[in-house]
């Protein structure tokens, strides 16, 4: 399968400045060497608690910050070398949602400013092609065509997630960044959404990398699902491979603390202690020990290395110790 | 395409439901008209003049000369005697003058004694005259209109300037951020009235060159304002929504943020034309302001504490213009400042 997007050793660390002159006094390292690949017409779900970096991730990859080290190539182009001009004309093809849409429209602007915005800035087409275009647009999404100029706080949430998926598709991106699109939303709303996003992607056949915490939306999205913690990953694998067989403790914790309609109540249920560790003084070793059932000494001494314990066809990666034994 | 936000509207209507305010806001508007057209109420020229079957208006015309009028002199006609003339003579002509006839800068000298003049409908001086027998209703005008118009330029250039310099701090950050915080600091302690006092002492200034060192010392008070909003707009993801789509940074500052912080800018708005006012009033008054004879309500202030036992007049007259406008700025202010809170109305449902 062709590649879209390579992410090598990306790092993003952000200073923590202080005193008078605002000296550096240490790194907040919120992505922290992250490589994986995206393959053209995949969603990519990547899931982790509050605070470890995935929102961060995603940004990186749409370029709204700079990495520290590591390089994105989309396309075969690498994002960070490129010039304005080229970097403007790239941004056609990769876009992003956001996790707030109540956040994320500006509340000064018509739904057909906001999502005609995408033309203006690339000078594409005179006033009524762009309305047409927006016309078109709230059609795909599911919104009708009287909203033109209304302003959104006149919507409700998932209608004004509509109105950001419209502004995100207007320049038909080959990759949606998606960053949390759904948690913002009511349940009833966020399957409504989901399957927009789905029924989007067949259509125009869109490649996402797909951002959330709620390991049952990514389920029912992702083909392939990378877990985070602290800024690195710590397993990536199939969707149906990680679900019914976690490698990882981490991951194991986050599987077990899934809800449970059917059948009978979980036999054994990973309760985490204590919170995601601080980004600026991290843990020696495996990030993870501290919180880990299964650490040892040798977690506490060496960061285990992201590695494949799958076969060929279907790469399980994990990085654990212990992800050979059964834990 | 322009069309108010919902929110603006709704703004409009809370502004307008604060009674206080409101009307404040529409007696000043009807002021500054009032004042633009001054000449059509005070004046010394007449507003129609009818002589030999022709009507003459000489409010904004040239000069014209009393030998028009069949009067035995070159310079410019004085009409208040043009009236007594036509009335004792009735042949038909006539003239009719402003409400109080009378020149800003124009001294009335009456025989037999010395100004100030006190009040008197007869002579329709009806304020009295200033210590050179100036009409002081004349100079109150006259020195609103210049303050008022003063005032509004200098918003008009602090605000251009020191929006321009809060947003750019505000967004760009880092080093012209720190450069501009410290350049601000050491503006603010340079003390102004004196740096005024000194500047005025040199050269002595006119309209203009007040107003450009008003400004040079001015345009910091919303700086910070505009830099702080901008700093907390900038980091919300409207903002980043627009970076993903390539947006630049002057299509990110002007179309996004601005709009976003106009709320801020528009509170400081009245506060500001009632400081304008009040500088320039306080610059007159001890003399370092336009240089007379520009009617100025500083200068009939310091008039009027010489002469407060003699022609308590000019006091009462200049005081209490002083305090209503004010009071109405203020009020307007007030109004605004409640109309626009975002905590009664936020984008957060």
């Amino acid at each position: 399968m062709e590649k879209i997007l390579k992410v090598k050793d990306l790092k993003v660390h952000f200073p923590v400045k202080g005193g008078v002159f605002k000296a550096t006094k240490g790194f907040v390292y919120a992505v922290d060497g992250v490589s994986f690949d995206v393959y053209t017409g995949e969603t990519l779900g990547i899931v982790g608690e509050t605070g470890c970096g995935k929102t961060t991730l995603g940004r990186t990859i749409v370029s709204l910050y700079r990495p520290t080290e590591g390089e994105i190539i989309f396309k075969d182009k690498n994002l960070n070398k490129l010039n304005k001009r080229d970097l403007l004309e790239l941004r056609k093809d990769f876009q992003m949602i956001f996790q707030d849409p109540f956040e994320s429209l500006n509340s000064r602007h018509t739904v057909r400013y906001i999502i005609e915005e995408p033309f203006a800035i690339r000078a594409i087409g005179d006033s009524k092609w762009r309305k047409n275009k927006v016309l078109d647009l709230l059609d795909k999404v599911g919104l009708s065509r009287n909203v033109l100029d209304k302003f959104p706080h006149e919507f409700s949430g998932g209608q004004r997630q509509r109105i950001g998926i419209a502004r995100a598709i207007a320049l038909n991106p080959a990759l949606i960044v998606c960053d949390e699109p759904v948690s913002a939303l009511d349940v009833s709303i966020q399957s409504q959404i989901l399957n927009l996003l789905m029924d989007l992607q067949k259509e125009f056949s869109i490649t996402y990398i797909f951002i959330s915490h709620d390991l049952t939306v990514v389920r029912h999205v992702s083909d392939r699902v990378a877990v985070m913690y602290l800024g690195r990953l710590v397993e990536i694998a199939d969707a149906d491979s990680i679900y019914s067989n976690p490698l990882h403790p981490y991951t194991m914790s986050l599987i077990s603390a899934i809800p449970k309609v059917w059948g009978k109540a979980q036999e054994k249920r990973i309760i985490l202690q204590g919170n995601i560790p601080s980004a600026v003084f991290r843990p020696s070793g495996c990030f993870f020990h501290p919180r880990c059932p299964y650490a040892t000494d040798l977690c506490q001494r060496e960061y285990p290395q992201l590695k494949n314990y799958g076969d060929e066809n279907n790469i399980h990666m994990a990085a654990c110790h212990y992800a050979k034994n059964d834990l | 395409m322009f069309k108010l936000n919902p929110l603006t509207i709704e703004q409009l209507k809370r502004f307008k439901s604060i009674k206080r305010g409101y009307y404040s806001f529409l007696i000043l508007c009807f002021l500054i008209l009032f004042s633009l057209l001054g000449e059509l109420f005070v004046n010394n020229r007449a507003l129609i003049v009818y002589y030999n079957k022709k009507f003459y208006f000489p409010t904004y015309t040239n000069m014209i000369p009393g030998t028009v009028f069949g009067l035995g002199y070159e310079y410019e006609t004085n009409y208040r005697e043009l009236q007594k003339i036509f009335k004792q003579d009735s042949q038909g002509n006539f003239v009719i003058m402003p409400l109080v006839p009378y020149d800003p800068f124009e001294t009335d000298k009456l025989d037999g004694s010395y100004p100030p003049f006190p009040p008197s409908i007869e002579k329709k001086h009806y304020l009295g005259t200033d210590k050179t027998g100036r009409d002081v209703l004349a100079r109150l005008l006259y020195g609103f209109r210049i303050a008022i118009f003063f005032s509004l330029l200098l918003l008009i250039f602090e605000y251009a300037i020191g929006i321009t310099i809060g947003l750019l701090m505000g967004y760009l950050g880092g080093r012209f951020d720190l450069f501009f915080q410290r350049i601000i600091e050491i503006w603010n302690n340079i003390p102004f009235l004196y740096a005024i006092i000194i500047i005025a002492s040199i050269v002595i200034p006119n309209f203009f060159s007040l107003l450009g060192i008003m400004i040079f010392f001015g345009w910091i008070g919303i700086t910070w304002y505009v830099r702080t909003a901008t700093y907390r707009e900038r980091e919300r993801e409207y903002v980043l929504a627009a970076k993903v789509l390539g947006a630049s940074t002057a299509r990110i500052i002007i179309s996004h943020i601005l709009p976003n912080i106009l709320s801020v800018i528009i509170t400081f708005v009245p506060f500001t034309i009632a400081g304008g006012i009040t500088a320039l009033t306080a610059l007159d008054y001890l003399g370092f302001g336009l240089a007379p004879p520009t009617p100025s309500w500083g200068q009939l202030l310091s008039e009027a504490t010489e002469f407060h036992v003699k022609a308590p007049w000019i006091g009462i007259s200049v005081i209490s213009s002083l305090v209503v406008i004010l009071t109405m700025v203020t009020f307007i202010g007030e109004a605004v400042r409640e109309a626009f809170d975002p905590k009664m109305y936020t984008t957060y449902e």
